[in-house]
């Protein structure tokens, strides 16, 4: 791997390749994250399948190898010491132990922080890495090397045993211990369609065993044809697997056994354990005249720091074509090329898609008043009905677009939920509580912005479950519940927004106890309380300063509350609501928008000025009628219904001047009306002079130098090419009631003191 | 035009030629009776101007947002941000479109002028006035027959 040639910054190309190279160890990190909590699993289960654990190790060296272009070197030293670990896993030399599968967790979460630091958004955890390494120390290469004892009983070529790599000897022992038995599989492939042949060969062979290796015998081929042995570990008999392969033109044979009495028996002795045999020198094969691995074998066991030890270099008659049959071949197997078939695309040049569909859009909407015209004037009806047809086609095309670049930015929430199934999997353990996740809607599609918005939130939430809802096993215990607790995580589409439930089986939150804790906050004074609804008293939880560090456990407490989960779902234009039930459990649920890209929106006219109010926040519309508004205090708020809705005029809010009318233009009468907007519990009337109408707008956040700017969540064309404003609901409500809130505060203090 | 006339001419050109390489281009504008400079490639284009949304609560020298083609654009009224006394918008004000980052920006002039090709030593630097200088303030562009203040834009738009 050549060190260092990413060097020469500030080139655009080796930016782009930087960019790709980053994205594509995040996409190898998270698969990476995926295999493990199913190695996980299968650890539990006793044992780890093998194809997966190579999976593992091939995401790990190409890590590796791309680390090491791209000169990220910690994150270099760091996969190659976890290549090691896992070549002694699938070798058999290290044991796949739950201890096994956390150092491989912690390594995914270091991954995190190196990708983060290369990405210049955090410093370097140069101390994390340390501990990582120490960690790993004490996991690999803990024995010497695992004498497994002389190999087989069968008869197999000395040829063959001896190009054997060690995995693949490995495999061999592994099968033969658990009384498999061994098949040669005759094959000759025509060089031309050898790929796709082989895949059937693999897949029919799938279902009854293991491919051990597949080599090329060199006898008889010609220069169009190449003849394999595929040896394979089947437990399925001789008459089936041939008619199995029968299809494939290919001969099988079972492998004959030795006469007993012949080299061990390994089934009557089985081989010890790997760290049993101190020697570890025991040459094998006996027969071979060249055994690499014996020469190699001190050297493996010196210390870490050594580079891995390359595969024994086999005395293999074409290299070539092994290698290019996929034989597990370290040296060809680091391969730079994308597996997938996906192309990441940078969300930007969506956008700027999106944005020309809203010229078109404008274009159609003009072509459209065209069109019209044209068919108004009888002499040229054939024309006018020809352009209302094409015009229409367009239309169609037009919406069909739209609604495909809205797809392509739609994805799986099961992104962030496997991340979070290692945080359950994680907390779980430091809280010594046995925690199930349940997922349900994994595949339900959300706008990519917000799915990467969500992670952070979800997490909080999943973490005050663990801390704080699910019980001790013991508590579980002596209620009658199952000592394992549950956290679901449901997810579905509800017309144009997208449900995320998170709900735990724990002990549910009691009112008074939020309340106590309220008031011992000084969020709430005592006399408050009697009015609070339920749903207002879960809601307490969601007040800034609610949580606090000190009663948050490490995990949960990283000074962030469930204040901040609300503001950031928000952002996202998103609500939460809590409901629960003491001993039974809690259910918070965020009400998200489907995308961000494309919202719908009320437009209104304040002073002259267009604005638009996103219509997932608007309740309803009211005319203003202005004997009905009260005063308080220097707040006007209506009746509404028995209850009492604050207003608040946009105009004055936004100090907007009157705009100078034109001369000669009637002025527009102004119907003053009442917009009711709502974000969770809380409920807001924008006084507005004219309702425009509905429309669905692309939204375009506001620049950077406009970002101080409250109460706006960015601007979008409204025909005519004029801009208007999209008004950020949820800042507004939280504008107007918070200094509210304040002025309370400010009272309460006084009072206090 | 004689001979001895047409060599030194072509001299001339043969030495403003081998000139170029190290000239850059500004483009010069008018603001309150001034002419300042900003070199043209940081230029996307120049506009007349369009609609302008004003957005309530921007800082002061922000006029507002517009689009062209679909993109937003945040305008700045460069009379505002250097201070200058203010003046309506007439015929020849024009907008000036460059990236500041991820986002757009406008500049709004009084008038365009020339663009200016100019050599290394037609520059005086920023600090030939003493004191302390205006952090937006580059030098001064010194082309034959006129007089240029040239602006970094970069302070101009952090701002």
């Amino acid at each position: 791997m050549p060190e260092g040639s990413g060097g020469g910054r500030g080139d655009a190309s080796v930016d782009k390749a930087r960019e790709d190279f980053l994205s594509e160890a995040q996409e190898l990190v998270d698969g990476l994250s995926r295999d493990l909590l199913l190695l996980d699993q299968q650890a539990r289960g006793g044992a780890g399948d093998p194809e997966l654990v190579n999976d593992v190790f091939r995401a790990i060296h190409t890590l590796k190898g791309l680390a090491g272009l791209f000169g990220a070197v910690r994150m270099a030293a760091v996969s190659h010491e976890l290549e090691e670990l896992l070549d002694d896993l699938r070798l058999g030399r290290v044991e796949l132990t739950v201890k096994v599968v956390d150092t491989l967790f912690a390594g995914v979460e270091l991954y995190g922080l190196l990708l983060l630091s290369e990405k210049g958004q955090a410093p370097e955890p140069a101390r994390a890495v340390e501990e990582f390494m120490a960690a790993l120390a004490t996991l690999t290469h803990r024995g010497s090397e695992g004498g497994e004892g002389p190999l087989p009983q069968y008869e197999i070529d000395s040829s063959i045993l001896g190009v054997l790599t060690e995995y693949e000897e490995h495999r061999l022992r592994t099968n033969m211990k658990a009384g498999v038995s061994l098949f040669r599989i005759q094959v000759r492939l025509a060089l031309t369609t050898i790929d796709t042949v082989l895949d059937d060969i693999k897949a029919a062979a799938k279902p009854h065993g293991e491919i051990i290796t597949y080599l090329p015998s060199g006898t008889g081929a010609d220069a169009e044809h190449i003849d394999l042995e595929i040896l394979m570990a089947s437990h399925s008999r001789l008459d089936v697997l041939q008619g199995v392969f029968r299809a494939l033109d290919v001969t099988v044979e079972p492998v004959k056994r030795r006469a007993s009495g012949e080299p061990a028996a390994i089934p009557a002795e089985p081989s010890p354990a790997p760290d049993a045999d101190e020697t570890g020198a025991t040459p094998w094969p006996p027969e071979v005249s060249t055994p690499p691995e014996e020469a190699l074998g001190p050297a493996r066991s010196t210390g870490l720091t050594q580079p891995p030890v390359a595969e024994a270099p086999a005395p293999v008659a074409a290299p070539e074509a092994r290698a290019a049959l996929g034989a597990p071949n370290r040296e060809q197997d680091v391969s730079l090329r994308s597996v997938s078939q996906t192309v990441r695309v940078d969300i930007r040049k969506l956008d700027n898609l999106m944005n020309v569909v809203g010229e078109l859009a404008m274009v159609r909407a003009s072509l459209g008043r065209m069109t019209e015209r044209v068919r108004a004037e009888p002499q040229l009806r054939a024309w006018g009905s020809e352009l209302h047809r094409l015009q229409r086609a367009f239309e169609r095309h037009l919406t069909q677009m739209q609604n495909g670049i809205l797809e392509v930015r739609m994805v799986p929430l099961g992104q962030v939920f496997e991340k979070l199934a290692r945080v359950v999997r994680q907390i779980s353990r430091e809280n010594d509580k046995e925690v199930n996740l349940v997922i349900t809607g994994a595949e339900t599609e959300i706008d990519k912005l917000i799915v990467e918005e969500l992670s952070d939130p979800l997490m909080h939430m999943i973490r005050n479950a663990i801390d704080h809802g699910v019980e001790s096993r013991e508590e579980r215990i002596l209620v009658g519940k199952p000592s394992a607790g549950t956290v679901a995580l449901n997810a579905f589409q509800k017309g144009n927004h997208v449900l995320i439930e998170v709900e735990d089986d724990g002990r549910g939150m009691r009112p008074d106890l939020l309340i106590e804790t309220a008031i011992r906050r000084g969020l709430l004074k005592r006399g408050e309380t009697e009015e609070l609804s339920t749903r207002e008293i879960y809601n307490l939880v969601f007040l800034p300063g609610f949580t606090t560090k000190e009663s948050a456990s490490n995990l949960s407490g990283r000074g962030v509350g469930m204040d901040v989960v609300k503001t950031n779902i928000g952002k996202l234009g998103g609500v939460v609501d809590i409901t629960s039930a003491v001993g039974i459990g809690t259910k918070i649920t965020v009400t998200l928008p489907i995308t961000l890209a494309i919202i719908s929106v009320l437009g209104v006219e304040v002073e002259g000025r267009s604005f638009a109010v996103p219509l997932a926040s608007v309740e309803e519309a009211i005319t203003l009628d202005e004997r009905l508004v009260r005063n308080f205090d220097g707040r006007e708020a209506l009746t509404q219904r028995g209850a009492t809705l604050p207003i608040c005029r946009l105009a004055r809010l936004f100090g907007l001047e009157p705009l100078p009318v034109p001369e000669g233009q009637p002025q527009k009468p102004v119907k003053p009306c009442v917009v009711i907007a709502s974000v969770g519990s809380r409920r807001l009337g924008f006084v507005v002079d004219r309702l425009v109408g509905q429309q669905d707008v692309v939204i375009k956040a506001l620049g950077k130098s406009l970002k101080s700017v409250r109460g706006f969540a960015g601007a979008t064309e409204l025909g005519d090419q004029r801009v208007g404003l999209v008004i950020d609901v949820a800042a507004l409500i939280d504008e107007v009631m918070s200094t509210e809130k304040e002025r309370l505060g400010v009272a309460e203090g006084g009072l206090a003191r | 035009m004689n001979t001895l006339a047409r060599k030194k001419h072509d001299r001339a050109a043969v030495r403003r030629a081998a000139d170029i390489g190290k000239r850059v281009e500004y483009v010069s504008f008018a603001l309150a009776g001034e002419t300042y400079a900003v070199p043209i490639a940081r230029i996307a284009e120049i506009l007349k101007p369009l609609p302008i949304t004003p957005v309530p609560r921007a800082p002061r020298v922000i006029i507002g947002v517009m689009t062209v083609r679909g993109r937003l654009v945040t305008v700045i009224d460069l009379r505002r941000r250097l201070r200058l006394p203010e003046a309506p918008v007439d015929h020849r004000t024009r907008i000036l479109i460059t990236d500041a980052g991820d986002e757009r920006i406008g500049l709004l002039v009084d008038e365009v002028q020339h663009v200016h090709r100019l050599a290394e030593s037609e520059i005086e630097p920023r600090d030939v006035l003493g004191g302390d200088p205006e952090p937006y303030l580059a030098g001064i562009g010194r082309p034959e027959g006129a007089v240029l203040t040239l602006l970094d834009l970069r302070p101009i738009l952090e701002q």
